[in-house]
């Protein structure tokens, strides 16, 4: 699982939002453009320092890729062969350096300066009826709620194991399922309790009453 | 405008179900428990005063306000903290649980997060403003759900069970700093012995009050009725 937020404060998290929301942005198309294996080589190990400045620990997160491995060893033996290994080299280095700066926007940035910096660019859905805060709202819900049913699975796990339940793990998805839908029942009531999803402009809420 | 809750003829139902049956009380006291087996209605009854449930028959009045404005009306004059702070605990950071409240009720961002960190700061607990929600232990978060609700400044603050899943010594620490809050507290709990320094303590059973006094006497006979249901 990748930590979503790192609480320790650094010369990075003083950041604005937006800014590193835009270098992130303009070092995404200016890797498309380059092609020497030397200039995209010292862009990555920038990226990795900037990982080492955020402290000891700056370097553990970069095991995030972990899970992408096997990925990237097909992509670059298909890129090889297909192409050459000088391209496949290069596109493996472009991978790395977007997913590590994009990692290392979400490590340091705290979701409401995101959500502010976002905001703006979500405002045409209000054309379609779409709310901008309650997207921001969603993805803040989100982010809160993935440790919490990553424990909710885990503590099903153990009671599958402790009862002897064999390889069919599947089978948990249902009751995982219930037990989300019973949870946003909960999360329902603790947000109606504090005033709902009310917009700063028109306060109307969104929970229903029952 | 009357300082208390007051419920007259109140009857609810689910499901076709009678949860509480005709009941009349006036809840003035500062710090009033709540007791019963499951099912008994504890829930249900708090769940009135915020208006998270309207009642089927009769009226209620909460500090003057009518709880069938809805609860996002009720959260200013009602904190209501739950039993798992999972289900409560809606941000990723500690700041911005506690902006949340303050943010519905009209402040603007700035405000709302000097508001939030005053209510820190006068905890000594400023250094968590940051700190991701799912890295605090249980009791942690539990006090993190009570002071989302109490920046809000509530003149009412219903618990419903908060504390059963946290160990003696939090119980203890959190029970003596809700005491010394101004709040008008109401509280359900299976642990009794929590309830002893409380004004009033109500004992529900099927729905309906059967037990209404002062902590010792109501414990005592909810204490002395369990012993006698489970000698057969």
């Amino acid at each position: 699982m990748m930590t979503l937020y790192v609480h320790r404060q650094s010369w990075l998290h003083r950041q604005p939002a937006g800014l590193k929301l835009l270098v992130l942005m303009v070092t995404s198309v200016a890797l498309y453009a380059l092609a020497s294996l030397w200039t995209a080589g010292a862009v990555l190990i920038a990226v990795i320092l900037a990982y080492r400045s955020l402290g000891p620990a700056g370097w553990s997160y970069l095991w995030v890729v972990k899970p992408l491995l096997p990925m990237f060893i097909l992509i670059f033996v298909v890129q090889s062969w297909s192409q050459s290994v000088s391209a496949a080299i290069l596109m493996l280095l472009r991978m790395l350096t977007l997913i590590w700066l994009a990692n290392l926007v979400t490590l340091t940035t705290r979701m409401d300066a995101m959500m502010d910096a976002v905001m703006p660019l979500l405002s045409p859905l209000r054309r379609v009826g779409v709310a901008p805060h309650r997207i921001a709202f969603t993805v803040a819900l989100f982010v809160r709620f993935v440790p919490v049913l990553m424990a909710v699975l885990n503590s099903l796990l153990e009671a599958w194991k402790s009862r002897g339940g064999g390889r069919a793990v599947w089978r948990l998805a249902i009751p995982m399922l219930i037990n989300a839908i019973r949870m946003s029942d909960h999360v329902v009531q603790a947000l109606a309790a504090r005033g709902g999803v009310r917009s700063p402009e028109t306060p109307v809420s969104m929970v229903q009453h029952q | 405008m009357t300082l208390t809750i007051e419920l007259n003829q109140v009857t609810l139902k689910r499901d076709d179900q009678t949860v509480l049956s005709d009941l009349n009380l006036t809840l003035s006291e500062r710090r009033i428990g709540l007791i019963g087996n499951n099912g008994s209605g504890k829930s249900s009854l708090v769940r009135l005063f915020n208006g998270l449930l309207q009642p089927s028959q009769g009226h209620l009045q909460v500090r003057g306000h009518n709880p069938a404005e809805g609860p996002e009306a009720m959260a200013d004059q009602v904190g209501f903290i739950f039993q798992n702070p999972d289900h409560q605990l809606i941000f990723p950071t500690v700041i911005e649980e506690l902006m949340f409240g303050l943010r519905n009720q009209g402040l603007s961002k700035s405000d709302a997060r000097e508001r939030a960190e005053h209510c820190l700061r006068e905890h000594h607990r400023l250094d968590w403003a940051d700190r991701p929600v799912h890295s605090l232990s249980e009791g942690q978060k539990q006090w993190v759900c009570i002071m989302a609700v109490l920046v809000m400044n509530p003149a009412v603050l219903i618990l419903d069970e908060p504390f059963s899943a946290l160990d003696l010594p939090t119980r203890q620490f959190l029970t003596d700093w809700l005491l010394g809050l101004p709040q008008q507290l109401i509280m359900i709990s299976h642990d009794l012995d929590v309830l002893a320094a409380f004004d009033r303590v109500l004992w529900l059973e099927q729905g309906q009050v059967r037990g209404d006094g002062s902590p010792e006497t109501v414990i005592a006979d909810y204490r002395a009725a369990c012993n006698r249901a489970f000698s057969l």
